[in-house]
């Protein structure tokens, strides 16, 4: 569903990506861990573009994401239309959630479907609280985001992505800003969505949650991929001593 | 003191007052929505038109109103713009106060976000529906308060007015003061219209704020 292949991406100077392949299949539940710094978020935002990416191909669906290819083999940037169209077919999920502040949380999952999907609002609102209800808030459908906790907020946006019904879903560090006992009803969310079948890439720093439903695990680190396979292999079993020193500070921090 | 003397002059005080509300408002509502129209143009990816609209707010913010009142009023028909002094004072008022207006809102815009926007560009929001629909509900609501404290200055500035003749309520208090010499009893008049009128909008702000707010208030729940 998702390929990548050679993306490379600088701001500036610094050189954030160095040359990533990655491929999602569809249906397939991947996570990408790394150290802070390393180019996970960006990557992931290369995907829908929210983060253009300098060289190297994106393509979801065989579909050249950002850029358009010309017929005398240079590129130029995608039309700001075709661009839209194909986000609208990925759910994003941010670390901040980012709802808006002034609707209600069923406003905010209908929003898009009234203004992208061109849904009436009676229908819009409807779907919006099928899919309120499926991230189990449904009583709070009325309540304003700084009515709710960061967990409730996420599970919001989750909702207001999947309203879209997206082809496959990017979480970019969807539990690093809850508070411990929060995280758990998010991931419960994300699990039941991996297990209809949802295609999902995902930036995290949950090892328990990338190891029990993760397909794939890719290893980042200062802008390239340097190691992925199953679970049990990355997380277990890398050969690559970047990967091990990784995952050790985890063993440690979290043996108590 | 003087009770007769207030008495004699109150339907010209209240006409005065009259007038100076309708400039202040038609002033103020012609400044709120030109500066609106001016923070919408900043944001275009436009150098040349950057530039104008930042010399215009400089300009504006830069120089006297009573400068730019007088080169409206006395220079304007030289350019073939002939107002009566109302017209002027109304005019003056709106460009006046729309360059602060434009930095009002633009500050307003500044408050959103980048993450509220970027989630509307991800599920594919076109750029107008973004603005309307997540950016300028955002920015008004920051703007609120600095907008009805720019409207409670502006209320104050309307007595320059009185320098191009405008029957306003300070023209009208200078014409008693003259007439009668009771330059106190004048001045203590015309400040407690003023005060009334200050405390008119400053309340209308606060309910207007916690409307628009209303959403923000905790119930308890956590954010």
């Amino acid at each position: 569903m998702i390929e990548m292949s050679g993306v490379g991406k600088s701001f500036g100077a610094h050189e954030v990506l160095k040359g990533v392949d990655l491929s999602v299949a569809g249906s397939e539940v991947v996570c990408i861990i790394g150290p802070s710094g390393s180019g996970k978020s960006t990557l992931l935002r290369c995907v829908n573009f929210l983060e253009s990416y300098d060289v190297g191909d994106v393509r979801i669906e065989g579909k050249l994401i950002g850029y358009e290819d010309m017929a005398d083999g240079t590129r130029r940037p995608m039309g700001a239309r075709a661009l839209r169209e194909t986000r609208r077919e990925i759910g994003m999920v941010f670390q901040h959630f980012n709802l808006w502040p002034h609707m209600t949380a069923v406003r905010n999952v209908a929003e898009p479907l009234r203004r992208v999907r061109g849904l009436p609002a009676a229908e819009a609102a409807e779907r919006a609280m099928a899919m309120l209800a499926r991230v189990g808030l449904s009583a709070k459908a009325h309540a304003y985001p700084s009515h709710l906790s960061g967990g409730q907020q996420q599970r919001v946006a989750i909702a207001r992505a999947l309203a879209m019904q997206p082809r496959l879903m990017l979480f970019d560090e969807p539990t690093s800003a809850l508070d411990p006992e929060l995280v758990g009803e998010v991931l419960e969310v994300m699990k039941s969505l991996a297990a209809e079948g949802m295609t999902m890439l995902i930036v995290t720093h949950e090892m328990g949650f990338a190891a029990h439903v993760a397909d794939r695990i890719a290893f980042i680190d200062d802008g390239r991929i340097i190691d992925q396979g199953p679970p049990r292999h990355v997380l277990h079993h890398s050969k690559e001593p970047r990967v091990r020193q990784f995952l050790q500070t985890y063993h440690d921090r979290n043996a108590f | 003191m003087n009770p007769d003397v207030l008495w004699r002059y109150l339907p010209s005080l209240l006409s005065g007052f009259g007038v100076t509300v309708l400039c202040w408002s038609a002033g103020g509502a012609l400044g709120v929505v030109l500066g609106f129209g001016l923070a919408l143009l900043r944001r275009l990816d436009f150098p040349p038109l950057r530039w104008t609209l930042r010399a215009f707010v400089e300009v504006f913010r830069g120089t006297p109103f009573l400068m730019q009142l007088f080169l409206l009023y006395a220079g304007g028909p030289y350019i073939g713009l002939r107002l009566s002094a109302t017209a002027a004072g109304i005019l003056g008022l709106g460009l006046y106060s729309s360059a602060y207006f434009a930095e009002i809102f633009r500050g307003g815009f500044a408050t959103v976000p980048h993450g509220q926007i970027e989630a509307a560009i991800s599920v594919g929001m076109r750029p107008l529906d973004t603005l309307l629909r997540v950016e300028l509900p955002a920015a008004l609501i920051a703007a609120v308060p600095a907008i009805v404290n720019m409207l409670i200055v502006l209320s104050k500035e309307t007595v320059v007015l009185s320098i191009i003749t405008v029957p306003e309520l300070m023209y009208q208090m200078q014409t008693m003061a003259a007439e009668t010499f009771t330059a106190f009893d004048a001045i203590f008049a015309m400040a407690v219209f003023y005060w009334l009128l200050v405390e008119a909008v400053s309340r209308l702000g606060a309910r207007a704020e916690a409307r628009v707010t209303a959403y923000m208030a905790s119930e308890g729940a956590r954010a």
